[in-house]
C-alpha cells in the first residue's frame, strides 16, 4: 500500500507531523494497528538503527526517528492494548542511581518500543528498589539499566545484588549499557548482556526475551 | 632477573632500556604518553606503530583497532608490554601556553610562585613582585594523567582504595619539583619564595588538597570542600627556600574551580556594567555569563575533540600538524606546523577542515560526508573520518547547548552580550570564523576575543590581591547545573547538528 510507505519514510526522516497524519488515516480507514507496528514502523526502525551502525545517522536523527516512531505509536497504543494484544516483552529501563545521564537510556528505550516492546521508563538516578518494585508490578522479564560515568557504573552491581537478595534475579533478565560498560564489566557484575549502542540494545533484547 | 631489553622511540631519536614485560604504559608515561581513557584500552589515544620487532595484539586492540590499523601496526600501548622494539608515537610533545599578558598591581617585596593546575598541562611561573615580572616558566604534563585523562576517571581513580594519596602524592612532587625548576631557571636556587598561589577546577583542587572526592563521583556532583586551603610547603615535604605559605584557591561550585574565578578575575568581567560570558574551551568546558551585579556559571563535558584526542589522526598543535584549513580555488589548502610533511591534525586544523568543508557542502548539516564516503582527505597522509565529525559534533554540541541554557538562564540574548572572552589554548588558536560556521559559538565575529591563559593571569594576580578577595568573588558567582535545567536534552541534540549553509558575513 503506498500510503502506508509514507508511514514508513515519515519515521526513517524524523517526520513526526507526518508520521501521526498517515496513522490516524491509516486507522480510519480500517487498517490492522498490529499490522502497521510489524509491517512498517519496527522495519523503519530496524532501518534508522542500520544506518546509525553504518555513521550515516549520528544522535539527532535517531533522537528525531524515535519522536515520530513515537508519535504513531501513541495513537497505536490504546487499541492494541484494549485487545489485549501482547508485547515483544516488558523492559524496565533507567539509569542507574547517583547517574543522571539519559541521552543513551532514551534512544535505547525509543528503539526498544518501535521494535515492539513495552517500556516502562523509570527515568534517572533510579535507587535498586525502586527498580524491584516496577518489575514485580509490571511483571517484567527485562531489565535495562545505563551509567555513563565510571564512577556511577557500580550502582549496576549494587541493582544486581538487590535482586538477587529480593529473590527476582531467576526472574528477569539483565541488560546494561554506557560508555564505560564493557564486556568484562558485564560479566563481572553477572549482567546476561551489554551493549554500546542503542541499536545493538534492540537486537540484545530480543535474544535474551527468546533466551 | 627479566630480560633487559631496548626500545627506540620515533621520530624523537630517544632509547629506553628496560626489562622484558614491563607495561609500555608506565614507560612511555614518562616521556610524555597520554592515557586518555586511563590506559583500559577503551580509546585509541596511546596507539603505537611497531617500526621493528613485534607486539602481540589482544581482544580490545583487535576492538578499538581497524584491520588496516592493525595491518600497519599500530597497537595500543597500554595494552602491550616491554620487547625489543622500535615504535612511532601517535602522540607528541606536548602544547605550552605561558601568560605573558600585563596587569596592574601594587608592588610587594619577595618573589611569588602562581601556578595554573591543569587536567592535562600544568604552567606554573615565577615572578618578581616588586616590579610584577616573570622571571622563568615552567610546564609539565599532569602527571595524574595515568590515571585518566578527564576528570571523572581521576575521580574514580581516587576513591579506589590507596587512591586518594596517590593522587595527591604525584600532584605535590610534581610541583615541587616545577618550583625547583623555576628557582634554577631563574638563576638562584637559593632565592626565598613569599607566595605559592594555586588555581585549577574542583577535581584538581580536591586531589592535591587531598579532600575525599567521593561525593563528586555520582549525582549531584557536590565537593565536599571547595575551600580555600593553605598549606606551608615544609607541611606539604617540599624545600623550598623560605617555606612560604602555599595557598589552593576557592572554586565556584560543582566542577567550576578556582581556574574559572582567577579567570573572571582577570579579565575584570565582574567589574564591568555590560555582560560578558567567559569560556574556556577545554575537555571540561567552563562558561560564565555576568556583569557586575550578577553572575552565573556551569560546566560541561565536551570530550577531548578539541584537543585533537580521541581523533583518528588526531595530535596536540605541535610539529606536523594541520593546525588550519582555508579554501583556495573550491579546494581545502592545509597549513601545516613547523613546514614538514603533515602527519595529524589538531583541534584548530579540525575545526577549520569541518567548517570549510561545510561551506564547500562536502559536509551536510546533520554531519554525514556528502558523497556518502568514511573519510575526508586533507593533505595525504591526513584525513578526517566521519567518527571525527561525530565526536566533534558531540564537543560542539555541548559547548553551544551550554552557552545557549546558561545566557537563557540569565536573561540575555547572545547578540545582547558585549564580549564574549575564549580562555585557555584551544580558544587561542581556533579561528573564530570557522568556530562560528560549525556553530560552537553562536555569536558575531566582532563580539569574540580570545584572551588567553586567563587562569594563570588571575593566578599571578592573586600574588598581589589582599587575602579574601577571591573567596569573596567566589561567593557572588552562582553555580548552574547545566543538566537540570529544562530542555537540557532538547537543545543538546539540536545543538549537534551544523547551523544551515546560508551566507555568513566575514
Amino acid at each position: 500500500m503506498e500510503d502506508l510507505q509514507k508511514l514508513y519514510d515519515a519515521i526513517l526522516t524524523g517526520n513526526a507531523k507526518v508520521s501521526k497524519e498517515v496513522t490516524q488515516q491509516a486507522l480510519a480507514a480500517g487498517s490492522d494497528p498490529q499490522a502497521l507496528v510489524q509491517k512498517y514502523m519496527i522495519p523503519a526502525m530496524d532501518e534508522v538503527g542500520r544506518r546509525y551502525e553504518a555513521n550515516e545517522y549520528f544522535v539527532p536523527e535517531l533522537l528525531i526517528s524515535a519522536r515520530a516512531m513515537k508519535a504513531s505509536l501513541e495513537l497505536i497504543r490504546p487499541l492494541l492494548a484494549a485487545r489485549g494484544a501482547e508485547p515483544a516483552g516488558r523492559v524496565v529501563i533507567g539509569t542507574v542511581k547517583g547517574d543522571l545521564h539519559d541521552i543513551g537510556k532514551n534512544l535505547v528505550a525509543a528503539m526498544l518500543e518501535g521494535a515492539g516492546f513495552e517500556v516502562i521508563d523509570l527515568g534517572v538516578d533510579v535507587p535498586p528498589e525502586k527498580f524491584i518494585a516496577a518489575l514485580n508490578e509490571k511483571k517484567a522479564n527485562l531489565v535495562a539499566m545505563s551509567a555513563l560515568l565510571t564512577t556511577t557504573m557500580n550502582s549496576m552491581k549494587t541493582t544486581i545484588e538487590a535482586f538477587k537478595a529480593a529473590g527476582i534475579r531467576g526472574n528477569i533478565k539483565v541488560m546494561i549499557g554506557g560508555a564505560p560498560v564493557t564486556e568484562k564489566y558485564a560479566e563481572e557484575i553477572g549482567a546476561d548482556g551489554y551493549s554500546t549502542n542503542a541499536n545493538g540494545a534492540v537486537a540484545l533484547a530480543r535474544k535474551l526475551v527468546a533466551a | 632477573m627479566s630480560e633487559p631489553v631496548h626500545i627506540r622511540l620515533r621520530p624523537m631519536g630517544v632509547d629506553i632500556e628496560s626489562a622484558k614485560g614491563t607495561p609500555l604504559q608506565d614507560l612511555l608515561f614518562s616521556y610524555g604518553v597520554e592515557f586518555p581513557c586511563g590506559g583500559h584500552g577503551k580509546c585509541k589515544g596511546c596507539r603505537v606503530r611497531v617500526l621493528e620487532g613485534s607486539l602481540p595484539l589482544s581482544p580490545a586492540q583487535e576492538h578499538m583497532l581497524s584491520q588496516a590499523e592493525r595491518d600497519a601496526g599500530w597497537r595500543l600501548s597500554c595494552q602491550c608490554t616491554a620487547d625489543n622494539l622500535t615504535l612511532e608515537l601517535a602522540q607528541w610533545e606536548a602544547q605550552i601556553l605561558a601568560d605573558t599578558s600585563r596587569f596592574s598591581f601594587t608592588p610587594r617585596t619577595g618573589f611569588g610562585v602562581a601556578i595554573d593546575v591543569g587536567t592535562t598541562t600544568i604552567v606554573a611561573q615565577l615572578l618578581d613582585m616588586s616590579r610584577g615580572e616573570v622571571l622563568a616558566v615552567r610546564s609539565a604534563l599532569n602527571p595524574q594523567a595515568r590515571f585518566g585523562a578527564d576528570i571523572m576517571s581521576r575521580v574514580s581513580a581516587a576513591v579506589e582504595p590507596g587512591g586518594r594519596e596517590r593522587l595527591a602524592d604525584v600532584i605535590r612532587e610534581q610541583i615541587a619539583t616545577m618550583i625547583a625548576e623555576l628557582l634554577q631557571a631563574a638563576g638562584d636556587p637559593t632565592r626565598t619564595v613569599t607566595d605559592v598561589v594555586l588555581v585549577g577546577n574542583t577535581v584538581m583542587h580536591n586531589l592535591f588538597c587531598g579532600v575525599d572526592v567521593t561525593p563528586l563521583s555520582y549525582y549531584p556532583f557536590e565537593p565536599v570542600s571547595l575551600a580555600t586551603v593553605e598549606f606551608t610547603a615544609s607541611g606539604l615535604g617540599w624545600e623550598v627556600p623560605g617555606d612560604p605559605p602555599v595557598r589552593f584557591l576557592a572554586g565556584i561550585g560543582g566542577f567550576v574551580g578556582s581556574d574559572v574565578l582567577a579567570g573572571v578575575f582577570a579579565t575584570g568581567m565582574h567589574e564591568r556594567a555590560e555582560t560578558r560570558v567567559l569560556v574556556d574551551l577545554g575537555t571540561n568546558g567552563e562558561i560564565v555569563v555576568g556583569n557586575r551585579d550578577r553572575m552565573i556559571c556551569a560546566s560541561t563535558a565536551a570530550g577531548p575533540a578539541f584537543e585533537g584526542a580521541r581523533i583518528y589522526m588526531g595530535m596536540r598543535a605541535a610539529t606536523g600538524a594541520v593546525s588550519a584549513v582555508r579554501i583556495e580555488q573550491n579546494t581545502l589548502v592545509c597549513h601545516v606546523l613547523g613546514n614538514v610533511p603533515p602527519r595529524g591534525i589538531c583541534g584548530s586544523g579540525l575545526v577549520d577542515a569541518v567548517a570549510n568543508a561545510l561551506r564547500l557542502g562536502l559536509i551536510r548539516a546533520g554531519g554525514r560526508f556528502e558523497d556518502g564516503g568514511s573519510s575526508l582527505t586533507l593533505a595525504a597522509p591526513v584525513k578526517i573520518s566521519q567518527t571525527d565529525i561525530r565526536e566533534l559534533q558531540l564537543a560542539k554540541g555541548a559547548i553551544a547547548a551550554g552557552i545557549r541554557l546558561l545566557t537563557r538562564e540569565f536573561g540575555v540574548e547572545p547578540p545582547a552580550v558585549h564580549e564574549v572572552l575564549l580562555a585557555g589554548a584551544f580558544g587561542n588558536y581556533v579561528d573564530t570564523g570557522s568556530a562560528r560556521r560549525i556553530g560552537l559559538l553562536p555569536f558575531a565575529a566582532e563580539q569574540i576575543q580570545p584572551s588567553g591563559n586567563t587562569a594563570l593571569l588571575g593566578a599571578k594576580m592573586a600574588l598581589f590581591a589582599p587575602a579574601g578577595t577571591f573567596d569573596a568573588l567566589a561567593k557572588r558567582i552562582a553555580h548552574v547545573s547545566l543538566s537540570e535545567l529544562e530542555g537540557f536534552q532538547d537543545i543538546y541534540v539540536d545543538e549537534m547538528i551544523f547551523p544551515g549553509g546560508e551566507p555568513e558575513t566575514p
